[in-house]
C-alpha cells in the first residue's frame, strides 16, 4: 500500500465578517476593557456574535497518497482556496490539522513574486526563492525555464514592458518547473492562449503521471479535473460534500451544478404564449439515459401545443440555435391534419452531435407548409457539458457541433533516403 | 492502519509553529532574503539618470540644506571641535538608518501582502531584508562620512584621535538595528491591524528625531529638559556615535545599558509577537 503523504483532519476555518480596519480599534478596546479588564461580559457584544462569523471550511478531512492527484471542485465561496492556504501554511486553520511528509509548493496565482520594474532574468530568480526553489534548482533548470517559456529575446527587459501573455507565459514557465514532493496549483489555466494551455496541461500531465508527485488540484474545468486527477473532493460552502474517485466526483457534481434544464409548462390557456390558433402547452429537454446532458448523450426535446383551430394541415420548424445565434440545423417536422387537441412533438438530437455550450431552441409552426402560424422563439434553452477522454487538450472545443467524424491518418510510404536528405539540404 | 503512530514531516494547526523551528526555515530561504534585497537596490534606481549615486547624494544635499539651516540661519551651538559638516553629517547618517528601517519594516504587511497572501516563506524574511537592505545603505553611507573625515584631518587641520574608540561602533549599529527592527516589527503588526497608525508613524519618527542628539550635541541640552532626551535609548547611541568617530560626544555607561536593555527587551517582545500574530494578520490585510 502506498505512504499517505497528506491528511487533513477536522480542518475548519472562520473569517470574521464585517468591516476590520476603520473604527475596530475603539472596539477591540472595549471589548478587551470589558471582557478581559472587568471581566464582564457584554449581552450586546455576544448577541450578533455567530453573524459576525462565518465558516469558510468545517471539519473537512481527507487523505492523500503519494503520487496521487486530488481535483478540488465546488462553486464559487465554496472554500476552496482556503484549503489551499491552510495546506500552504499561508493561513492558519481554527480548529483541526494538516500533516504531511515531504516539501510542499503552491501556485495560488500567476506570477507569484513577480515584479513588473525587474527583468525577466531577476523575476524568474525572484519567482523561483519565493516558490522555495534553491539557487542551484533554478540555475540548472533556467534554460529550461526560458525555453518553456519561448521569450528568449525578451529576458532581460522588464516585465512590465511584456504583454500580458508573454508575463503569463514566463510566470507559468517558473511554477512549471517546480519539484516538490506536494503540489498545489490552484486554478491557473485559465490563462494564456490555446496553443500555451495545451503546453501547460502537457507539462501538468508529465508531473502527474510520469514522475509520480502528489497534486491538489483547483479547477473550474471539469474535463480537466477528469483526465489529471485520480480522485476528487467536491466542497460546498465549507463542508466536504463527497470524496472519491475523479469521475464519480465530478459526475455528482455536474448532477447537481448543471443548470437543471428544467421543463416549463403553462397551466393556463390564456396565460400560455401563443396565438387563438396555437399555444404552448409544455417544453422538457433531458438526456437519455443520464441525469445530465453531455455531448456523449442524446437530447430529447419535448414540446406539447394546444391546438385550437382545425381544417388544415399543420407541422413544426424545429430550429437550433447555438451561443451567438447561429444556427446550427432547421429540422421540418412531420405534418398532422390540425384538430383541436393537444399535440406533442418528440426530437431526439443524436449523442455526440452537439458541443458543450449553451443551445436555444426556436419552434415556428407552419400551416399547409407554407404560412407561419407563429413562432415561439428561445422557448427553450439546453445546456451541454463536457466530457473527454484520453486527450491532452482541455480549453474550449471550438465550433458550434462537436460530430465524430470517421478519419484516418496513416503513412503511405516511405521517403527514399537519399529523398530526405536533399529536403533537409533545402532547409538548410 | 496504524495511523496514530506514524511519524509527519509537519503539522499546520491552530497554534503559530514554534519560533525555534521558524528560526531553522530562515536559513532555507536565505537566497529569497537576498534576492530582495537585491530587488530593493534594483527597483530604488530604475529609470533614474544618476542610478546609484544617489545612495550618496541624498544625504549630501539634506546636509546641505542642514548645514544652512540650522548651522547657518539658527545657529545652533553644536560643541567646539567638531567642524559642522562633519557634524550634521555623523547625525544624517545615523538617523536615516534608524529612521529608513523603522519606516520600512513598519510597512512590512502594506508593501508585500501580494506575495504574504499568496505563498509561504518565514514571515520574519520581509522585515529582515529590509532591515539588511538599509543596512547596507548605511554602510555606504557610513563610508562616506568617513572619507569626509579623512579628508577633514588632512586638508582642514581638524584633530582627532582614533583608537580602541573605534571598536564602539559596531555596537552602535547592532544597537540601532535592534532598536529599530524591535519598534518597526511592532509597528508593522499594529499598521496590518488599524490603518490609522500608517499616517501616526511617520509623525512619531519625525517628533522622536527631535528628541534624537541629531542636530544637537547632548551637552546643548538645557538641564531642565535633559530628561525627555535621556529617555530617548536612540540617544546614547548617538552621542557614543560621534565621540568614537569623532572624539566629542557625552558618554554614561548607564545610559548605554539602559537602551542595550531596552534594544533587547524590545526585540524579543516584537518578535514573539510577529510569531503569534503574523500568519492572523494576513488574512485581515
Amino acid at each position: 500500500m502506498e505512504e499517505i503523504v497528506l491528511s487533513v483532519e477536522n480542518l475548519s476555518k472562520q473569517y470574521r465578517l464585517g468591516k476590520i480596519g476603520t473604527g475596530s480599534l475603539r472596539q477591540d478596546l472595549s471589548y478587551w476593557w470589558k471582557h478581559k479588564v472587568l471581566e464582564k461580559s457584554d449581552p450586546f457584544f455576544y448577541a450578533d456574535e455567530d453573524e459576525r462569523f462565518i465558516w469558510a471550511l468545517k471539519d473537512v478531512n481527507f487523505e492523500l497518497k503519494s503520487g496521487e492527484a486530488l481535483g478540488i471542485i465546488g462553486s464559487n465561496g465554496s472554500g476552496k482556496s482556503t484549503l489551499l492556504k491552510i495546506i500552504s501554511k499561508i493561513t492558519l486553520p481554527t480548529k483541526g490539522y494538516v500533516r504531511g511528509n515531504g516539501t510542499i509548493s503552491s501556485i495560488l496565482e500567476i506570477g507569484t513574486g513577480f515584479h513588473p520594474e525587474l527583468s525577466g532574468r531577476e523575476n524568474i530568480f525572484m519567482s523561483g526563492y519565493a516558490l522555495g526553489m534553491t539557487k542551484e534548482e533554478i540555475r540548472k533548470k533556467f534554460d529550461e525555464i526560458v525555453s518553456f517559456s519561448g521569450i528568449e529575446k525578451f529576458i532581460d527587459t522588464p516585465v512590465k514592458r511584456f504583454s500580458s501573455g508573454m508575463y503569463v507565459r514566463l510566470a507559468f514557465s517558473v511554477a512549471a518547473h517546480l519539484e516538490p514532493d506536494i503540489l498545489i496549483i490552484d486554478e491557473v489555466l485559465a490563462v494564456g492562449d490555446v496553443e500555451f494551455q495545451k503546453k501547460c496541461m502537457g507539462k501538468m500531465q508529465d508531473v502527474s503521471h510520469q514522475k509520480g508527485r502528489t497534486i491538489l488540484f483547483v479547477s473550474h474545468n471539469m474535463t480537466a479535473i477528469n483526465n489529471l486527477c485520480s480522485k476528487a473532493i467536491w466542497l460546498e460552502k465549507g463542508i466536504l460534500q463527497k470524496n472519491g474517485t475523479a469521475k464519480e466526483v465530478v459526475k455528482s457534481y455536474l448532477e447537481k451544478f448543471a443548470k437543471p434544464n428544467l421543463p416549463k409548462e403553462w397551466v393556463e390557456l390564456s396565460a400560455a404564449p401563443g396565438n387563438d390558433m396555437i399555444r404552448l402547452k409544455k417544453t422538457s429537454v433531458e438526456a437519455v439515459e443520464q441525469s445530465f446532458i453531455s455531448v456523449a448523450t442524446p437530447v430529447k426535446i419535448c414540446c406539447e401545443f394546444w391546438c385550437l383551430t382545425e381544417g388544415f394541415s399543420v407541422n413544426i420548424n424545429v430550429r437550433l440555435n447555438a451561443e451567438h445565434g447561429e444556427c446550427v440545423f432547421d429540422l421540418g417536422s412531420s405534418s398532422v391534419q390540425a384538430q383541436r387537441s393537444i399535440m406533442q412533438l418528440d426530437v431526439v438530437i443524436p449523442a455526440r452531435l452537439l458541443n458543450n455550450q449553451t443551445y436555444s431552441v426556436s419552434l415556428t409552426v407552419v400551416k399547409n407548409h407554407a404560412e407561419p402560424i407563429f413562432e415561439f422563439s428561445n422557448c427553450l434553452s439546453l445546456d451541454v457539458q463536457d466530457e473527454r477522454q484520453d486527450m491532452n487538450y482541455f480549453g474550449a472545443w471550438p465550433g458550434v457541433t462537436r460530430p465524430v467524424i470517421n478519419n484516418n491518418l496513416r503513412i503511405k510510404e516511405l521517403l527514399e533516403n537519399d529523398q530526405t536528405k536533399k529536403i533537409s539540404s533545402w532547409n538548410a | 492502519m496504524a495511523e496514530n503512530e506514524k511519524s509527519w514531516d509537519w503539522e499546520i494547526g491552530p497554534k503559530p509553529a514554534k519560533s525555534l523551528s521558524a528560526i531553522k526555515s530562515i536559513y532555507s530561504y536565505r537566497h529569497f532574503h537576498s534576492a530582495l534585497v537585491r530587488k530593493e537596490f534594483l527597483l530604488n534606481y530604475q529609470q533614474t539618470i544618476l542610478g546609484p549615486i544617489w545612495i550618496f547624494f541624498q544625504p549630501l544635499l539634506t546636509l546641505i540644506v542642514y548645514v544652512l539651516v540650522f548651522g547657518r540661519l539658527i545657529g545652533i551651538p553644536i560643541g567646539k571641535t567638531i567642524p559642522p559638516v562633519l557634524f550634521y553629517f555623523s547625525g544624517i547618517v545615523l538617523w536615516n538608518f534608524f529612521s529608513d528601517c523603522f519606516a520600512g519594516i513598519s510597512n512590512t504587511f502594506r508593501d508585500h501582502i501580494h506575495l504574504y497572501s499568496k505563498v509561504y516563506f518565514p514571515r520574519i524574511i520581509v522585515p529582515l531584508s529590509v532591515l539588511t537592505t538599509h543596512f547596507l545603505r548605511f554602510l555606504i553611507q557610513f563610508s562616506m562620512l568617513v572619507i569626509l573625515v579623512i579628508y577633514f584631518i588632512s586638508f582642514k587641520g581638524f584633530h582627532v584621535r582614533f583608537g580602541l574608540d573605534l571598536l564602539a561602533l559596531p555596537f552602535v549599529f547592532v544597537g540601532i538595528a535592534m532598536i529599530s527592527g524591535g519598534c518597526g516589527l511592532i509597528a508593522a503588526l499594529l499598521t496590518a491591524r488599524y490603518r490609522d497608525f500608517v499616517n501616526l508613524i511617520g509623525i512619531v519618527i519625525r517628533l522622536l528625531m527631535f528628541v534624537t542628539p541629531v542636530l544637537y550635541p547632548l551637552a546643548a541640552v538645557k538641564d531642565s529638559l535633559k530628561w525627555i532626551v535621556l529617555i530617548n535609548p536612540l540617544t546614547p547611541y548617538f552621542e557614543l556615535f560621534r565621540y568614537a568617530l569623532l572624539g566629542e560626544g557625552t558618554i554614561n555607561n548607564y545610559a548605554l545599558l539602559y537602551s542595550f536593555l531596552f534594544g533587547i527587551v524590545i526585540l524579543i517582545i516584537s518578535l514573539s509577537l510577529f510569531n503569534a500574530k503574523s500568519s492572523k494578520l494576513i488574512d485581515i490585510s
